[in-house]
């Protein structure tokens, strides 16, 4: 049986070389790896955002990629998806991959309530969001999965205020709770856990609505060194601060964590964090454990 | 065909049924709600077969319709007021990338004040949204221009998306004699696929609107000009063409009446027509030389045509159930003086408002328009007071 990383090799990458991300981009690298799995016989749906702005649409008359693909609106990604699916659900081709791919801020925020709706109709789309906290593609500003005393160029460190103050809006649970027909978290630190939830999220989205929610260390914006995504992804994961859940067939898992490592850990050695004291580090660590709480109740 | 008495709501719904689109996106909203009561009926009873989807909210409506477009497929929604507003967003997209729709839009005031009336200030405000824009009076027109703007919306030379526009609760919700023709002949009147000239098929992978530069977005901004005046002939096309088919002419962009000898001329749009025509008779039965120009297309604008009806005449008024904010006047009126700028006269004229927020606009309302033009139309040249018709 091949494994994800025979999968990985063996299959066609469906985003043109060259495209202009960061360094180190976690969006990038779960956009290529995304498609690999769902392959030629895919429509992708891209709003503004970094995968957007990296060009992996294109520009004027070149494609960014070997499907097609089209630039949504910030607001419409899940709805204008869920169109494209209903056509072809109506002329007979329901065998097509229909995936949104947008950051937090398409999700999370400006279009929310397109995702919310499109969710509770159950549409035929497999929706992924690359997570990572914040508008990184238009400066680094806060969005609502900015996670709490992240210093965003909106939310900066000043005399008064700290860095963001709310902790990040918890969109996988709220999701989790509209019933999808899939749901998961993922990192790109835990590829064979990546690749089999793509798939599995790709099948049920013949089904009905299928969501992944996906760190995306961003280099550029949290401020790292670009050869350390997958160790802050890595972390993120270890230290329950991004827990791996799957919620299929009205089911929650969540994957083991035997020894965690503390937060603080996770968060040593990013710019965005390096004005937090032990206090806020300590908020920061009660939310994580609050939150993986609620998920390991959920999931009994 | 048959005949049928049934509101403009409904009469949408069954020409939409007759139309066949792939996909409908809607979702409720006074005075149009019945409409959308009115193919979930539909669709329930295996009467239509289409992907319907119930939506949370107008942006989605128009979204969906936008994915379902861009990816082939023939879309119908159906709207009012702050329904309107709220998809403005991807409403203006889905012109600008050329993509055909037909939507109903049961007019309605703008808030505030708090209102659902009726009033045309939701379609005025969106007029340079790039989409065309027709004014229907009653519910045959309805009927027969959702047929037709699939036709013109579709035209391989046009290629925009298209408002059926009339007048919230006045002709929504009021009860006509309709004509309901075959479906064999609709269906071959407005043919049986969209035409697709773009489409996000992974059978022909394609890049569709990826960020584009400016000299680049000037090129399609004149050939969206160029579609919308390409429009002009196809509306007079379609409209000759369904006459041949089911026996019924609305003149093209603009409909005159009683205007040949006419001195003065009343201008007109939607409902308020109706009522204008009676007025228009009841003045011509005491002498006075009085005619009328319905505007039936707002977009594409036919000013060639209103200039020409209005070269020889001594006056003129405009009814607009809207307002120009910044105007002190009716849209309608400035878009008829934009019209006529060339003509070398300066001809007495006015701007009557009326009908606001649910109003009554009535014959007695136009035919007062109608004794100021015979009041002014040997005076000073140029233009009047505007006059609230309240």
């Amino acid at each position: 049986m091949a494994t994800f990383i025979d999968k990985l090799r063996e299959k066609e990458d469906m985003v043109t070389e060259g495209i202009s991300a960061c360094k180190g981009c976690g969006g990038e690298m779960i956009l290529r790896r995304a498609l690999k799995i769902a392959g030629p016989n895919s429509v992708c749906i891209i709003p503004p955002g970094c995968m957007a702005g990296a060009g992996s649409i294109g520009w004027d008359d070149t494609s960014g990629m070997k499907i097609p693909v089209t630039l949504s609106l910030l607001t419409n990604p899940a709805s204008f998806a869920a169109g494209v699916s209903r056509y072809y659900q109506q002329i007979g081709r329901p065998d097509i991959n229909i995936l949104a791919f947008a950051g937090d801020g398409a999700t999370a925020d400006a279009g929310f309530q397109s995702l919310s709706g499109a969710c509770e109709r159950n549409e035929k789309i497999l929706y992924i969001c690359y997570d990572n906290e914040g508008y990184m593609n238009t400066g680094y500003q806060r969005s609502s999965t900015t996670s709490e005393g992240s210093r965003t160029s909106t939310t900066p460190v000043g005399n008064v205020n700290k860095g963001k103050p709310e902790p990040s809006k918890n969109l996988p649970l709220i999701m989790m709770m509209h019933n999808p027909e899939y749901l998961a978290t993922a990192s790109p630190s835990n590829m064979n856990d990546f690749v089999k939830k793509v798939e599995r999220a790709l099948e049920a989205s013949k089904r009905g609505f299928a969501y992944l929610h996906v760190f995306a260390p961003c280099p550029t914006g949290w401020g790292y060194k670009s050869n350390e995504s997958i160790k802050y992804a890595k972390n993120a994961v270890k230290s329950n601060f991004f827990p791996l859940i799957e919620y299929h067939n009205g089911k929650l898992s969540v994957k083991k964590n035997p020894n965690p490592i503390p937060v603080s850990v996770f968060i040593k050695g990013v710019k965005k964090f390096k004005h937090l004291d032990d206090k806020s580090i300590e908020i920061l660590q009660e939310t994580t454990d609050k939150r993986l709480e609620t998920l390991l109740k959920l999931a009994e | 065909m048959y005949i049928k008495a049934m509101t403009g709501n409904e009469t949408v719904a069954n020409a939409v049924k007759l139309c066949k689109p792939d996909v409908i996106a809607a979702y409720p909203i006074t005075p149009q709600s019945s409409v959308v009561e009115k193919i979930a009926v539909m669709v329930n009873n295996g009467e239509l077969d289409c992907e319907f989807v119930q939506v949370e909210s107008e942006h989605t409506s128009m979204s969906i319709l936008q994915g379902a477009s861009m990816a082939g497929g023939r879309v119908f929604t159906a709207t009012a007021g702050n329904g309107l507003h709220l998809m403005y967003e991807p409403y203006a997209r889905q012109s600008t990338l050329r993509l055909p729709a037909v939507m109903a839009l049961a007019t309605r005031e703008l808030m505030s004040p708090h209102t659902v009336f009726s009033g045309h200030q939701d379609a005025m405000i969106v007029r340079d949204a790039g989409w065309m824009q027709v004014f229907c009076e009653n519910n045959q027109e309805i009927m027969d221009m959702i047929i037709q703007a699939y036709r013109i919306s579709e035209h391989p030379d046009v290629l925009l998306p298209i408002n059926v526009c009339y007048d919230g609760f006045y002709v929504s919700h009021l009860t006509e004699r309709v004509e309901v023709p075959d479906q064999d002949k609709v269906t071959e009147f407005i043919g049986a696929e969209n035409y697709k000239h773009i489409t996000l098929d992974p059978k022909n992978p394609m890049a569709v609107d990826p960020m584009t530069s400016g000299p680049r977005l000037m090129k399609f901004r004149e050939s969206h000009l160029l579609g919308m005046q390409n429009a002009l002939d196809v509306i007079e096309e379609v409209d000759k063409e369904f006459y041949e088919k089911f026996g019924r002419s609305y003149g093209g962009a603009v409909s005159e009446y009683r205007c040949d000898d006419a001195e003065t001329v009343i201008i007109t749009i939607g409902a308020a027509s109706g009522d204008a025509k009676e007025a228009v008779d009841k003045a011509r039965e005491e002498g006075k030389k009085v005619g009328m120009i319905k505007v039936r297309f707002l977009r594409p604008f036919p000013d060639k045509k209103i200039a020409s009806l209005l070269k020889d005449k001594k006056a003129f008024a405009v009814i607009d159930r809207s307002v120009s904010f910044g105007w002190n006047a009716g849209p309608l009126y400035v878009e008829i003086k934009s019209a006529i700028a060339d003509l070398d006269t300066s001809i007495p004229n006015f701007s009557a408002i009326g009908g606001l927020g649910g109003s009554d606009l009535n014959a007695e309302h136009v035919y007062r328009c109608i004794e100021m033009l015979e009041e002014f139309k040997d005076g000073t040249p140029g233009r009047k007071e505007t006059i609230w018709l309240e």
